[in-house]
């Protein structure tokens, strides 16, 4: 079972939950830059938390089903249609053979998650069928590529997310942090001037971090020494503007940091386009860990 | 003592100093391996570094005040004694010629060494691994001698090819890939040290020893090195 691929895309990469236990060998986490979307994906399929789906950027993506297969398709909206006929987000689709879906322009968000039913079956490296595109490792597409899968031997129910569930990816957001690592470092009228100003995403951001545009902070910490970086954290370059580190990011870092996100609304960050503005406001440790919990008992995820 | 900050909602930085020395590095190291093994069920990763560890956990599993508790027991029920940490001797054939050393001859005149006397410096010390990142397999290695320390290129190389070894003020290491950097480039080794050979991502542990050991252009050459 397979689909092969037309046009890779701007960037479509294989990703499943995450790589782990290898960061003291200086391997970074990767995995799928919005959870969210990821989780319903394969929640809608009765698949394992951890099972490898397609990371379409921007669009411009084309496949070609060779087999009758199910699939969901979550995240953000890139016009995504099949034969030319467009479908809806966050519901179960029986596909068939010969059937083209493409996914063209970000209409709104920057993600589409394509998920079929038990996972794209990529070569696992390190535990993770993840894409590392800086050292090479995984399933980046290219024109040609055979996407293998497993068969569905029957369709499955039409499926869907409730439509309430549906997140709005143009609107700012408020992302929830963590007073962490050098929080107590940085003065009083810093931590103002962080937590009380609009900041802008700006192009410049990737699955490694998502760079932010604003009123700069003064008198920031020189780098320091170098230590483990956190998914979600956040470093306040010598600049004075903030950076806030995702799933590709490397392990250690010098740069201060004064907060960490809380990954749920990562989430939300990993759909927002440059512009969109951000403002922060703190959570305390008891309430992030308890709705993270109650995201992992939804999804089932336990990683291993 | 150490002291230990929230760094996420599911991890912890555990600071032990404020300095990076060979002593504190083999501290970390040591209660490193201590905790993987007594809450090795409870934690995901582990990011020893020169001052610090971080540790993230399965929240799943355990709050993050008991989590902490429990760090803080291992920590206050063992003492480190250097001999206590377990660490492997690695040793690594380098090339140290002015064609792989690229900025060999600039350092050299730079310091008034002789070859001779750089490679004798250089090569005599087992030197500790203090951290790993930057990329998969890149070690940070110290300390290099006092008559070797070099700063960083005030240009960074766009490539440095696979194998180089570089110094970077009291700082050695070897590129396991072809990457940008500003580190001195004084020799390369032939040995393949990247994730072509995913064995390779385990290859250098922090609290591990290392060794240079110099060979000639044609061991080199014969080794599979490349020029």
């Amino acid at each position: 079972m397979s689909f092969e691929v037309i046009k890779a895309g701007f960037y479509s990469l294989i990703q499943d939950y995450g790589r782990f236990g290898f960061a003291q060998y200086g391997l970074s986490q990767s995995g799928v830059a919005d959870e969210h979307a990821y989780c319903w994906a394969n929640h809608l399929l009765d698949n394992d938390f951890n099972d490898a789906v397609l990371e379409i950027t921007f669009g411009s993506c084309e496949l070609n089903a060779l087999d009758n297969m199910c699939i969901a398709v979550t995240g953000a909206d890139l016009d995504f249609k099949i034969n030319g006929v467009p479908q809806p987000l966050w519901h179960v689709i029986n596909v068939q053979p010969n059937d083209t879906l493409t996914w063209s322009t970000a209409k709104s968000g920057i993600r589409s998650y394509l998920a079929v039913k038990g996972g794209f079956q990529t070569k696992p490296l390190f535990n993770s069928k993840s894409v590392n595109v800086r050292e090479n490792i995984g399933t980046q597409l290219l024109n040609g590529d055979m996407l293998s899968c497993q068969s569905a031997d029957k369709s499955m129910d039409h499926r869907m997310m409730p439509s309430e569930f549906i997140p709005d990816y143009d609107r700012n957001i408020t992302l929830r942090v963590l007073p962490s690592y050098q929080f107590d470092l940085f003065d009083e009228q810093q931590k103002q001037h962080f937590f009380n100003q609009r900041y802008t995403v700006t192009s410049a951001s990737d699955r490694t971090g998502c760079r932010l545009d604003g009123h700069v902070m003064t008198n920031v910490q020189a780098r320091m020494v170098s230590e483990g970086i956190c998914y979600g954290s956040v470093e306040i370059t010598t600049q004075g503007l903030p950076i806030i580190l995702l799933k590709d990011s490397p392990t250690m870092g010098g740069y201060p940091k004064i907060a960490t996100v809380f990954s749920l609304d990562l989430a939300k960050l990993a759909q927002r386009q440059a512009g969109c503005g951000v403002t922060f406001e703190l959570i305390d440790i008891e309430t992030a860990q308890q709705k993270r919990r109650e995201f992992n008992a939804f999804f089932a995820i336990n990683i291993r | 003592m150490a002291s230990i900050k929230l760094a996420g909602e599911n991890a912890i930085i555990i600071y032990f100093g404020c300095h990076a020395t060979s002593e504190l590095a083999g501290e970390i190291a040591f209660y490193t391996q201590q905790l993987l093994g007594s809450l090795g069920d409870l934690i995901i990763d582990v990011v020893p570094s020169y001052t610090s560890l971080m540790i993230s956990y399965r929240l799943n599993l355990i709050q993050y005040h008991d989590f902490c508790r429990h760090v803080e027991q291992v920590l206050s029920s063992s003492t480190f004694a250097p001999s206590d940490l377990k660490s492997t001797l690695i040793e690594i054939p380098v090339y140290y010629g002015l064609d792989t050393g690229l900025d060999l001859s600039e350092l050299l005149d730079d310091k008034g060494l002789s070859l001779e006397d750089f490679i004798t410096i250089h090569s005599a010390k087992t030197y500790l691994v203090y951290a790993i990142g930057f990329s998969p397999a890149f070690a940070f290695l110290g300390k290099v001698d006092d008559r070797i320390n070099s700063t960083r290129l005030a240009r960074p190389r766009i490539k440095i090819p696979a194998g180089s070894i570089g110094i970077a003020d009291d700082q050695t290491a070897v590129y396991p890939i072809a990457s940008s950097g500003g580190w001195n480039i004084v020799g390369r080794t032939p040995i393949d040290l990247s994730l072509n050979n995913p064995e390779n991502i385990k290859r250098f542990s922090v609290g591990d020893n290392v060794k240079f050991v110099p060979i000639s252009q044609q061991e080199y050459v014969s080794l599979g090195g490349g020029l």
